[in-house]
């Protein structure tokens, strides 16, 4: 429960820190769009160099980056077994039955894995240094030019925000009334299955209730000010990007080319 | 000796960019059938500190000691040691998640193991402990019950577990003055009846200077003052630096005392103070 990094930001005052948001935003996609166009392990290694050179500078403690590939374990397993055991071709290096692992299987199954975790990583070196409010402001000034479309920028800017906002406290609450009914003998580690489903109810109702209670407020508090989102709305925190921003920009695209072009 | 602390040291999330040492080195013990008001401003410990009591909290150094054994030792039960100690957070009302008073209340006491008509007999011993009547209440739902009502319902659930040491934090937290009076009455009572060992954590010192028998004062994660309330009022100046103000009745008898020397300050009712007062004014 306490163990979920993925969009934990990590205060600090590296450059990766201090980077405009929508130029991290911007990088972000042309680096995932580069992790797809990669076509070999010499590729991603060079790839990974980069990462990681980026990773460390920004001064992300290594627990971080290990803590941030645990939720997609499964994933990763499945994408293995799967390429190991389903996908033909090349030689047969062992057989059991109707099962077989072959050359192409070990290939595609190791190549999407790193795929995998590679992209994970370069996901977390966004959302690690950049703080939530941040964050949805460059998501907001990228939606811009999909409002025609009817891409209502501002409001899921909003709702991101506000949803990140209350992860914390959420979970804090949800560790309050879990110590709460711990204090009156409920056993949330032991039994089987449905009893421990059945164990949760004592803490989702008062959780649920109390999410929908705060829920409740926060809009009454934001009708009270007087919010209306979308249009015309001025921002009391301007995003500015230097010309450092650019040149970081410059540089990412230029890597990618230079990745890409070069057959690599 | 029923809790004894050992140099408790709590750290919260140690080895990040968030750590923060809440605990510092705290030793205290506590008695069997006493009231001890432990006190502090925000963030000074308090409600860090009674976590531990009951095993909710596993100290990063330091033991605590119930019975004279060691709660984190091997064969030690901690669900055992939740049915002894019973620990009832702030805004407890929030805890409450039943159809009905009657299934709320029971909770704890179900999960001892107990069933039939003894679950019967908890609830009502609960209830009517905490004022309320038990047919009246029994059967409605939890939801539709006033703040007041709401707090002592779940107060009751944790009553009804026959707990020997009760833990209240802020029990009268964001309360009106009547339901404040009422509910301190309640403690008072069934620590009397009951022989409970009551333990008040709050920051408003009139709650505990007329209950509590000792009380101990934190500040920054230390335990800065001990002992009876009447000795520790007396270092008025120390408690103003920790950010703490004394009940008003201390503070008045404090100042009269200035001009009339002989004037007690130990008292902590208001009717005891206006005799005390009275008498003097009367003497000339």
């Amino acid at each position: 429960m306490r163990s979920i990094t993925l969009g934990h930001y990590l205060p600090g005052d590296s450059l990766l820190h201090r980077m405009d948001p929508r130029i991290k935003l911007l990088s972000l996609f042309i680096l995932i769009a580069a992790l797809f166009l990669i076509k070999t392990f010499l590729g991603f290694a060079i790839f990974c160099v980069f990462v990681l050179i980026v990773f460390f500078n920004a001064g992300l403690p290594w627990r971080y980056f290990l803590r941030g590939l645990k939720p997609i374990f499964y994933i990763v397993f499945f994408t293995i077994t799967l390429h190991f055991l389903f996908t033909k071709g090349g030689r047969v290096y062992w057989h059991w039955g109707p099962l077989t692992v072959e050359e192409a299987g070990i290939y595609m199954g190791s190549f999407m894995t790193i795929r995998l975790v590679l992209l994970v990583i370069t996901t977390l070196l966004i959302t690690l240094t950049t703080s939530p409010i941040a964050f949805a402001d460059g998501i907001e000034f990228l939606l811009r030019p999909f409002r025609r479309l009817g891409v209502p920028g501002h409001e899921i800017a909003m709702m991101m925000t506000i949803a990140l906002r209350f992860i914390p406290t959420l979970m804090e609450e949800g560790v309050k009334i879990r110590n709460a009914q711990m204090a009156r003998g409920a056993d949330f580690e032991t039994g089987n299955v449905f009893l421990r489903a059945r164990s949760l109810v004592p803490l989702l109702v008062p959780l649920f209730i109390s999410a929908f209670r705060r829920a409740d407020e926060l809009a009454l508090a934001m009708e009270a000010r007087c919010y209306r989102g979308g249009e015309n709305r001025t921002k009391m925190r301007q995003l500015e990007a230097t010309p450092l921003d650019y040149w970081g920009l410059v540089a990412v695209a230029g890597f990618t080319l230079a990745l890409v072009c070069c057959g690599a | 000796m029923l809790i004894e602390t050992r140099k408790l040291t709590h750290t919260y999330m140690p080895g990040t960019p968030f750590q923060v040492e809440a605990l510092k080195d705290v030793s205290l013990k506590i008695r069997r059938g006493e009231f001890i008001g432990i006190i502090g401003e925000t963030g000074s410990g308090k409600s860090t500190l009674v976590q531990h009591f009951n095993g909710l909290l596993k100290p990063s150094a330091g033991e605590i000691l119930f019975k004279g054994r060691n709660i984190w030792g091997a064969e030690f039960n901690l669900r055992k040691l939740r049915s002894h100690v019973a620990l009832l957070f702030q805004f407890p009302e929030q805890q409450l998640f039943e159809e009905t008073v009657w299934k709320d209340v029971v909770f704890g006491p179900r999960n001892l193991g107990l069933s039939g008509e003894e679950l019967d007999k908890r609830a009502r011993y609960g209830l009517e402990l905490v004022g309320l009547d038990y047919e009246a209440y029994r059967e409605r739902s939890p939801f539709n019950l006033s703040g007041g009502e709401k707090r002592r319902v779940a107060l009751a659930g944790v009553l009804a577990m026959k707990p020997e040491v009760i833990i209240l934090d802020e029990p009268t937290a964001g309360m009106d003055p009547v339901g404040r009076r009422n509910l301190m009455q309640q403690i008072e009572k069934m620590h009397k009846e009951e022989n409970l060992t009551v333990i008040l954590v709050t920051h408003n010192m009139e709650d505990v200077s007329y209950l509590a028998e000792k009380i101990y004062i934190f500040s920054h994660g230390k335990m800065v003052l001990q002992g009876a309330p009447a000795e520790v009022f007396k270092s008025a100046t120390a408690l103003e630096e920790i950010g703490l103000n004394l009940p008003p009745l201390t503070d008045l008898l404090l100042k009269l005392k200035e001009k009339k020397q002989e004037m007690r300050t130990d008292l902590f009712s208001v009717e005891e103070a206006a005799c005390e007062i009275l008498y003097h004014f009367k003497k000339g």
